[in-house]
């Protein structure tokens, strides 16, 4: 039984007790489970954890007592709301969300649902914020640095992740050649991965000689791009710049300086020589090799391995008037997951090209079915004469990839604090308190569950029993490793970025 | 005390270093019921004295009186039928009469304002134009529009500047019979501006000459003794008619003569030349 | 029975046809031909000429970023646009449909697809055929210039390590003293540089000959491809059609809620103790679930006709607003000159600013009024479109309104006082009547600038309109991106073309004097 578990619990109890409804589902948001925690003492805390699976399952289908077994038995849950509206960018990893309405997942749970494209992430998250709409496909930093108030400031969850990975730098056709005379092992059509930031320190260099500082693009301050970026970039010594209560733009004694531009102006953007690089998700990377105006370098797969890349974003507020729509939709969202990284016995992903088809229609990603399907279906151009094969290149559900680990909260965490975005040093206790106020895993797992009940999905797709943080790793770029229980530790062990005391 | 009075009346336009005095001590006195006609060149002021008994403009130095009470702002029981028409060109004919008549005789029924209406239109021929907007009309036309419009206040006093100006001499005849029976037949007081002089001598009790501005003034009134009801066919052979007429237009050729010797001793540049027919300065 | 055509034509602001209307009834055959091909031919050759000029130049133009489309594919797309549209009314019909209906559609449904599989099956085998000879095709050209690049790499590598060697052994023999030794040395380095350099440009030039045979398009793959999207995506509205049809088809849910509420009602009566408690416990949830399916809606994404009348109804808003405020302002204006010497400022200031500035604001302001998007009887993001469209195109209604009712004729002015007609009819029957064509050229202009800036409006605040379809056409980076592009050029331009028309018509009805109204 999980620390999480034990709480709902004992909360579960607790309502049990004063109004004799067995309706623990509703509680499993409502109040925040840190003062709860305080106020039971150990012993009903056993009794409590006793009484969890029987509540939970009674609550589930009443006729039925303690059975984890499949039942394939459909569980309807008592929904607040079946009309909702999520936005998304159009980007491949919004894949779980539109499949999850075009594969009739959402509907299954009586849930009609809208989805809507959004201009830019700034807009999104403001629709969210005032109540436009419902929930949407975020990048992960967007939930965490809106609850801690780095931009607008508003109390946003996830209790999905959307997918791993997915996203690459790109640099212009120059900087490329020029990295190749720097280091003629890239001089090859097909160089050898992971190509690091070394080859740049030179044109570096030669553009602060020349009084310029080279350019490069992502698409948003709290991006996951942003702080990959960075990473390459520090991993081999460049400087990105430093954010400062000053200082917003993030250029602060940087080198190289970094600029927000929108995903469809990137290609655009670099062909102009407004920036000599960026980076971003698909489909933007391929169409540079399409198009033939830059070369992609690295993906963040080989910056760190099965980073978290975008999660679903609600508010809280919302998380805690539709605690049942809530767990409708990451029970729609995981059938979704599960369905984009379905595999045959030689590991083809069988669903991916209808997956593409979907997302190719106007009213999604829209982009051309070819340029999606490279990507998705698990192949990567890096030059024209350089296709390579990266079936984890989008990862949404092998890994226990979807599940809110708060482990991912916690690393995000760690790279505003050391790009300054985070102004002041904190304990190692904040880290973790923040990263449990905005991951849920406790409805994740109990949507899971309903899941397996009705055996859409087994047992070991879901991390039970995790205490939320993933095993120590040194699967970067620059091989240093990520330890999630020790973010002061992980902050203090880069050469660039803030320190902070232990 | 006369009906409709001006004493020592003056006024002029514009700023104090390039002002022009456009009448200076006008003195007029028109008794009730009587019928007055005006007559003068071109820019002599003729308008600007009408707008001042309307009220429309209010003098500089003397007072303007009617029925003894100075005159303040306009008002329907002084109908003045403007020179320029001033018809409402977004309304037809019938519109524009009934613009006026239901703000005069607001307590008139529909049906009953709608005859009443119709009865003036009727009056100046123009019983087929109801729904026509002004500019589809004639410029005689429009002035037959104004005259109706002005005559269906029914106004105590009517002051006519120019109303008959645009008109062919057919019609012309027809409307100044028209104007007179309307006087005689409620014997209203009348204020008429011409520059026909035989046009004043048949309708007026009285004519006026209004010397040539700037600092025009009133000169001395002929009175006209002919008697009423005047048949225009027999008066062109009446003596006096024509002993009247002559007089008047003597008088005004030199009243003429005098301003422009006083305009040359101003200005030596100025050509010699000024029109002599009335008919053509108005 | 003519002249009361010509009237209406002339009312209806299409007094271009008037020739023709002559000419049918023979009024001088040869002057209003004259005028035919005047009005109507040149302006029509004129645009055959551009058309013809795009179509020529479109090809011949391309950037890396992408081609400029032609007419004809501009023409393909805006067909895709629509069968978009109506692809998305025929899922609706079939979310709803139900009886005999719903079975005669999924038959003939069925029967689509099975016509189908054959010919997806065909395409496939086409595009692994195309696939496969394009790129041996490739790699043929590819692979002798390959050949080439890496032998003349070896080469030049092994020259360059030669060249090295020979200066570096020659470095230990030149002496201490020997200057002309030296300088000649530094110049046989120089000169090794620059045969560096010559050998990096001719590796360069190889690999741009290799890119070039990249770059190739084979004609039979792109056409192989299209053919097997075009058949693709077919099978997945069909498909998709027979979910709507079947589990998906909102009458199959309610039939099937009811069946388990029946079922559970069986249970209710037969159950007893707690489990009475839960059954009607269940009952109450099957209820509710129930009558949330009944009234359940089909979630349609926008499609371009929806939001094409979604930016009228937002212009149309945002331009009675604008009236609503320009007009009586303007006319406060135009009677008093303080208000006007007060305004003055204010107008000037804000008059030139532009609508991507005001629409954050407007934002702001509209999202402080609505708490909750869903009960507000308007959408925030329309609400705030239509203002920001009545922020920016007010002013030309109200300097106009200003100025025709300021402009006045005195004359009009001194008959409202010989009437001694009060405030409000003065200006209600004189004021305002006099100032209508000023105010309405001015609302002409208004629409038009509101018409230009919704665009804009909406592709910021994404409320759904044409805005927010460019730019997510614009997002999705397609290759018909460019296309849709001049679709909406099209579609904005007529749209503006028929409400200036429309003003035209109304200007005309208010104004009194023969003035032309329009070109
Ligand atoms: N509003 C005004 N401002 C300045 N001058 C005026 C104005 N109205 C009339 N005048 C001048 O007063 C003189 C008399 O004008 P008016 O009374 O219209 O002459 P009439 O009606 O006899 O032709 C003219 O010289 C004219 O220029
Ligand atoms: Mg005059």
């Amino acid at each position: 039984m999980s620390q999480t578990s034990q709480h709902l619990a004992a909360d579960s109890t607790t309502k049990q007790t004063e109004n004799g409804e067995p309706n623990v589902t509703n509680q499993l948001t409502r109040r925040p489970r840190k003062t709860l925690t305080a106020r039971i003492d150990p012993a009903t805390r056993l009794i409590a954890a006793l009484s969890l699976v029987a509540a939970l399952l009674v609550a589930i289908s009443p006729s039925k007592v303690l059975a984890d077994a499949p039942s394939g038995e459909k569980v309807y849950l008592d929904i607040e709301k079946d009309s909702l509206k999520f936005g998304f960018i159009k980007l491949t990893d919004c894949a779980p969300i539109v499949i999850a309405k075009e594969k009739g997942f959402f509907e299954d749970e009586g849930l009609q649902v809208e989805v809507i494209a959004q201009p830019n992430w700034k807009t999104l998250l403001d629709n969210v914020i005032n109540g436009n709409l419902d929930g949407a496909h975020m990048l992960s930093g967007q939930p965490i640095a809106a609850t801690i108030g780095f931009g607008t400031k508003a109390h946003i969850v996830t209790a999905y992740t959307l997918d791993l990975n997915g996203n690459g730098i790109t640099v212009s056709n120059n900087v490329w050649e020029q990295m190749q005379e720097n280091d003629p092992a890239l001089n090859t059509p097909t160089p050898k991965h992971p190509i690091s930031a070394k080859g740049l320190i030179p044109v570096v260099r030669q553009y602060m000689d020349e009084g310029k500082k080279l350019q490069m693009g992502m698409v948003f301050p709290v991006s996951t791009h942003n702080y990959e970026l960075r990473y390459w970039l520090a991993a081999s010594g460049i400087h990105p710049g430093m954010y400062s209560s000053t200082d917003k733009g993030g250029r602060t004694d940087a080198q190289v300086e970094l600029s927000v531009t929108p995903p469809p102006m990137m290609p655009s953007t670099l062909e102009a020589g407004n920036i000599q690089g960026y980076c971003v998700g698909e489909p933007w990377n391929q169409q540079a090799v399409t198009k033939g105006i830059g070369v992609p370098v690295t993906t963040n797969y080989d910056i760190w391995k099965n980073n978290p890349e975008k999660v679903l974003g609600v508010t809280k507020k919302w998380a805690d008037e539709n605690p049942q729509t809530h767990l409708a939709v990451v029970k729609a969202l995981i059938r979704a997951g599960k369905w984009l990284d379905a595999a045959d016995k030689d590991g083809k992903l069988v669903n991916r090209e209808e997956a593409c088809r979907l997302l190719s229609l106007p009213n999604y990603v829209g982009a051309d079915y070819d340029v999606i399907k490279n990507s998705m279906t698990g192949f990567f151009f890096f030059q024209k004469t350089d296709k390579r094969e990266m079936p984890d290149f989008n990862v949404f559900f092998k890994y226990h990839a979807s599940y809110p680990w708060y482990s991912d909260g916690v690393w995000f965490l760690t790279q505003m604090r050391r790009w300054g975005q985070i102004t002041e040093s904190k304990p190692a206790s904040w880290y973790h308190e923040t990263a449990k106020s905005i991951y849920l895993p406790a409805v994740y797992e109990a949507a899971a569950k309903m899941l397996i009940t009705e055996g859409y999905i087994s047992q070991s797709d879901v991390p039970f029993g995790t205490d939320g943080y993933k095993p120590a790793t040194s699967d970067f770029i620059d091989g240093n490793k990520y330890d999630g229980k020790d973010p002061i530790g992980y902050i203090n062990s880069f050469k660039i970025g803030n320190k902070d005391p232990k | 005390m006369s009906f409709l009075e001006m004493n020592n009346v003056s006024i002029g336009y514009g700023p104090s270093n390039a002002r022009t005095e456009v009448l200076e001590n006008v003195n007029l006195s028109v008794e009730e019921n009587e019928f007055v006609a005006i007559i003068g060149f071109s820019g002599s002021g003729k308008s600007t004295l009408i707008s001042l008994l309307a009220g429309l403009e209010s003098p500089d130095s003397g007072i303007v009186r009617m029925k003894g009470k100075t005159i303040g702002e306009p008002g329907p029981d002084r109908g003045v039928m403007f020179q320029n028409y001033s018809l409402l060109p977004w309304l037809s004919v019938f519109q524009n009469i009934e613009l006026a008549v239901k703000q005069v005789f607001p307590d008139m029924k529909k049906g009953e304002r709608k005859d009443y209406i119709q009865n003036y239109i009727d009056m100046v021929s123009l019983t087929s134009a109801e729904w026509k907007k002004p500019h589809e009309l004639s410029g005689g036309m429009r002035q037959r529009l104004s005259l109706a419009r002005t005559l269906a206040m029914k106004p105590e006093v009517l002051l006519l500047d120019e109303p008959l100006s645009a008109l062919d001499a057919l019609t012309r005849s027809v409307l100044q019979d028209e104007i007179i029976r309307i006087w005689e037949e409620d014997r209203r007081t009348v204020v008429m501006i011409t520059n026909d002089v035989d046009e004043a001598t048949i309708m007026a009790d009285r004519i006026i000459p209004l010397t040539p501005g700037p600092k025009a003034t009133l000169a001395q009134d002929f009175k006209v003794e002919l008697p009423r009801p005047r048949d225009r066919t027999t008066l062109n052979f009446n003596p006096d008619f024509k002993a009247l007429r002559n007089r008047v237009t003597k008088f005004m050729i030199s009243v003429n003569e005098e301003a422009k010797l006083l305009r040359t001793s101003r200005n030596l540049k100025c050509p010699d030349i000024e029109p002599i027919s009335l008919a053509q300065v108005g | 029975m003519k002249y009361k055509i010509l009237k209406a034509l002339d009312i209806a602001g299409l007094a271009v046809l008037d020739p023709i209307v002559r000419l049918i009834y023979r009024e001088e055959p040869s002057e209003q031909v004259r005028k035919i091909i005047l009005f109507i031919g040149i302006p029509a050759f004129t645009f055959l000429c551009f058309m013809v000029l795009w179509a020529y130049i479109a090809p011949r133009h391309t950037t890396k970023s992408g081609e400029v489309p032609t007419p004809a594919v501009v023409w393909d797309s805006a067909k895709s646009v629509w069968v978009f549209h109506e692809r998305e009314n025929i899922k609706e019909d079939d979310f709803r449909v139900s009886g005999e209906e719903r079975q005669k559609r999924i038959a003939m449904v069925s029967a689509e697809l099975e016509k189908l599989k054959p010919q997806l099956a065909k395409v496939d085998a086409l595009l692994t055929k195309a696939q496969e000879q394009a790129k041996a095709e490739t790699d043929k050209a590819v692979a002798p210039i390959m050949a080439v690049f890496e032998e003349t790499k070896a080469k030049y590598s092994a020259d360059s390590t030669a060249r090295k060697k020979a200066l570096t052994d020659l470095a230990g023999t030149i002496k201490a003293d020997d200057k002309s030794a030296r300088s000649e040395y530094l110049k046989k380095v120089e000169a090794h540089l620059a045969q560096t350099d010559v050998e990096k440009g001719n590796l360069q030039q190889i690999k741009a000959q290799m890119d070039a045979v990249m770059n190739r398009k084979h004609q039979g793959l792109i056409e192989a491809r299209l053919a097997k999207n075009r058949v693709a995506e077919k099978v997945q509205f069909y498909s998709k059609r027979l979910e709507n049809l079947g589990d998906n088809n909102q009458q199959q849910k309610v039939l099937a809620a009811k069946e388990s509420l029946d079922k559970e009602k069986e249970k209710f009566s037969q159950a007893s103790g707690r489990a009475l408690y839960f059954s009607a416990l269940k009952i109450q949830r099957a209820e509710d679930r129930l009558g949330r399916i009944e009234t359940s809606t089909y979630a349609k994404p926008w499609t371009f006709p929806a939001q094409i009348v979604r930016s009228l109804g937002c212009v149309f808003l945002g331009f009675v607003i604008a009236t609503v405020i320009a007009v009586p302002i303007g006319i406060l204006c135009g009677l008093s000159p303080v208000f006007m010497a007060a305004m003055t400022p204010l107008i000037s200031l804000f008059k030139p600013v532009s609508p991507i500035v005001w629409l954050p604001i407007v934002f702001i302001i509209v999202g402080g009024f609505i708490d909750d998007p869903e009960q507000a009887p308007v959408h925030p993001a329309f609400l705030s479109s239509a203002i920001t469209v009545a922020l920016c195109s007010l002013w030309p209604t109200l300097v106009n309104t200003a100025f025709g009712v300021a402009a006045i004729d005195k004359d009009h002015l001194n008959v409202a006082r010989v009437l001694r007609l009060g405030f409000w009819s003065r200006l209600f029957k004189i004021v305002i009547p006099s100032a209508l064509p000023l105010i309405f050229a001015g609302l002409r202009i208004s629409l038009g600038v509101g018409w230009m800036v919704l665009i804009a409006a909406e592709l910021l605040s994404s409320s759904e309109g044409i805005g927010k379809f460019v730019w997510d056409m614009f997002n999705n980076g397609s290759s018909q991106t460019f296309a849709q592009m001049f679709v909406v050029v099209f579609v904005v331009g007529i749209i503006g073309l028929m409400l200036d028309r429309t003003m035209i018509v109304f200007q005309r009805l208010v104004s009194f004097d023969d003035a032309p109204t329009a070109i």
